[in-house]
């Protein structure tokens, strides 16, 4: 059982690189990565069923720091299906989470961890073959999904603030911030809150049961807004007021937080609908209620574009819309489509 | 259990736009681009405009997006840990019905946690 993170014998190369190749002979084992922050990606059969990484909470950590596990609840199923890798599977076998809980905690874990153990450019790295780990298989990536989207997720910081070293340092916030009025986000209070100029990035998605990579999201946007102290013009003195060129080194105001555009429109649907994942939904079967039937009548007729509602909750519909709905059977999606984003969830990884 | 007039579906990891499942038909077929335009929409109603605090203890629980040819909704998924997931489901405008589509959705968030 190589769990560790420790790293014997290694070669410097890509993280990604190794695992592309990995995957390509179909391997098994564990794909160890040092430095820092390093970790270690799980692959079975070529296909990535696990990571971990010292900056970012494991499964345990997440299920335990939320309250959805007590820690004895997860120690048990620890001691009970380590030997074995079976602690997912025991954890869903003896009721206390449901398969799709386990399944997209593990999946966000695993994401989590990945960027982290993957994302230096070159680091000593190890393929330990036969490798498993304890948690068991849950899920299976493709590595390629993974590694494309690491390399997002690199883009995707740097486009908030380009600036890795608010990633690792210890978090400080700024003791005052840089102007009247600022709006936080509940995760971003937390960080702030629990930032003690000790405790790193990794530190807090410990201590707060948060993803590491959305942890060092939001520190990259409280950056961007001027609210932390980059570990370059940290100072040991203790003044308290800043000078501006602190602020103006640190607030980029310009940019935005998030990206404003780009992104794509919403698109129009053309005449034709598509009709891909056409199968047949039996709605005639399946009398809309009364509350829906206005929608319902509305939508099976032509469309007619600003049709606001013009009845009060619980009254009576026209009898001519009333006659109408429901509309004739769609061959939309249905049930199949909701079972198939499950079958999805299993075949995309 | 059926949504009738869904186009295409797909569930979106809301903190980076990564599109964790997909299903059926996206907008210009591109179910990539598609997520991270979920994303945006989820983070500008989360942390930007302020809806969402408008009352204490108040939680985003799903996000419509109409137009002249389809309804785009959003739906959270709400799970005890940290997992920031969002259910996206494409609706044809004339085939579609929003409420039972909503309603729905809810359910099938709620299933993909609870089974």
């Amino acid at each position: 059982m190589a769990n560790g993170v420790h790293v014997t014998t290694s070669k410097t190369a890509a993280p990604t690189r190794l695992l592309t190749q990995a995957a390509g002979e179909r391997q098994t084992g564990a794909l160890v990565v040092g430095g820092h922050p390093g970790g270690a990606v799980y692959v079975l059969e070529g296909r990535v069923i696990y990571a971990e990484s010292p900056a970012a909470p494991g499964v345990g950590e997440l299920l335990t720091s939320s309250g959805r596990l007590a820690a004895r609840t997860w120690q048990n199923a620890l001691d009970l299906g380590t030997s074995t890798a079976r602690v997912g599977r025991l954890l869903v076998e003896q009721g206390h989470l449901t398969q799709g809980e386990l399944e997209l905690c593990v999946l966000g874990a695993t994401y989590d961890a990945a960027y982290f153990a993957l994302s230096a450019a070159a680091a000593p790295v190890e393929f330990r073959t036969g490798a498993a780990h304890w948690l068991g298989p849950v899920v299976h990536i493709d590595p390629g999904a993974i590694n494309r989207e690491v390399r997002r997720r690199i883009r995707l910081l740097d486009e908030i603030f380009p600036d890795p070293r608010v990633d690792t340092a210890a978090v400080s916030p700024v003791p005052r911030p840089p102007r009247e009025r600022i709006t936080l986000t509940a995760l971003q209070w937390e960080l702030l809150v629990h930032a003690d100029g000790q405790r790193t990035p990794a530190d807090l998605a410990l201590l707060l049961g948060k993803a590491g990579y959305a942890t060092v999201q939001e520190l990259r946007r409280l950056a961007a807004l001027g609210l932390l102290e980059l570990p370059e013009v940290r100072t040991d003195s203790t003044e308290f007021v800043r000078l501006p060129r602190t602020r103006g080194s640190a607030v980029d105001a310009h940019r935005p937080v998030v990206r404003a555009d780009g992104g794509p429109a919403v698109p129009v649907v053309s005449g034709a609908a598509p009709v891909a994942a056409a199968v047949a939904a039996p709605d005639a079967t399946d009398p809309p209620d009364p509350a829906l039937a206005e929608e319902t009548g509305a939508n099976g007729a032509v469309y007619r574009p600003p049709r606001l509602a013009r009845r009060k909750p619980g009254a009576k519909l026209p009898k001519d819309l009333a006659g109408e709905a429901p509309p004739p059977a769609h061959p939309g999606t249905d049930e199949v489509l909701l079972k198939r984003i499950r079958t999805a969830l299993r075949a995309l990884r | 259990m059926a949504i009738p007039g869904a186009v295409g579906a797909s569930i979106v990891d809301y903190t980076t736009g990564f599109p964790v499942a997909t299903t059926g038909a996206a907008p210009n077929e591109d179910h990539e681009a598609a997520a991270a335009g979920t994303a945006d929409v989820v983070q500008a109603a989360t942390s930007r405009s302020l809806f969402v605090s408008a009352v204490p203890h108040d939680l985003l629980e799903d996000l419509i997006i109409t137009t002249s040819g389809g309804y785009h909704l959003l739906r959270l998924v709400q799970t005890d840990f940290d997992s920031r997931l969002v259910l996206y489901v494409w609706l044809d405008r004339v085939q579609g019905n929003l409420a039972m589509a909503r309603r729905r959705m809810q359910k099938l968030a709620d299933e993909l946690v609870a089974t």
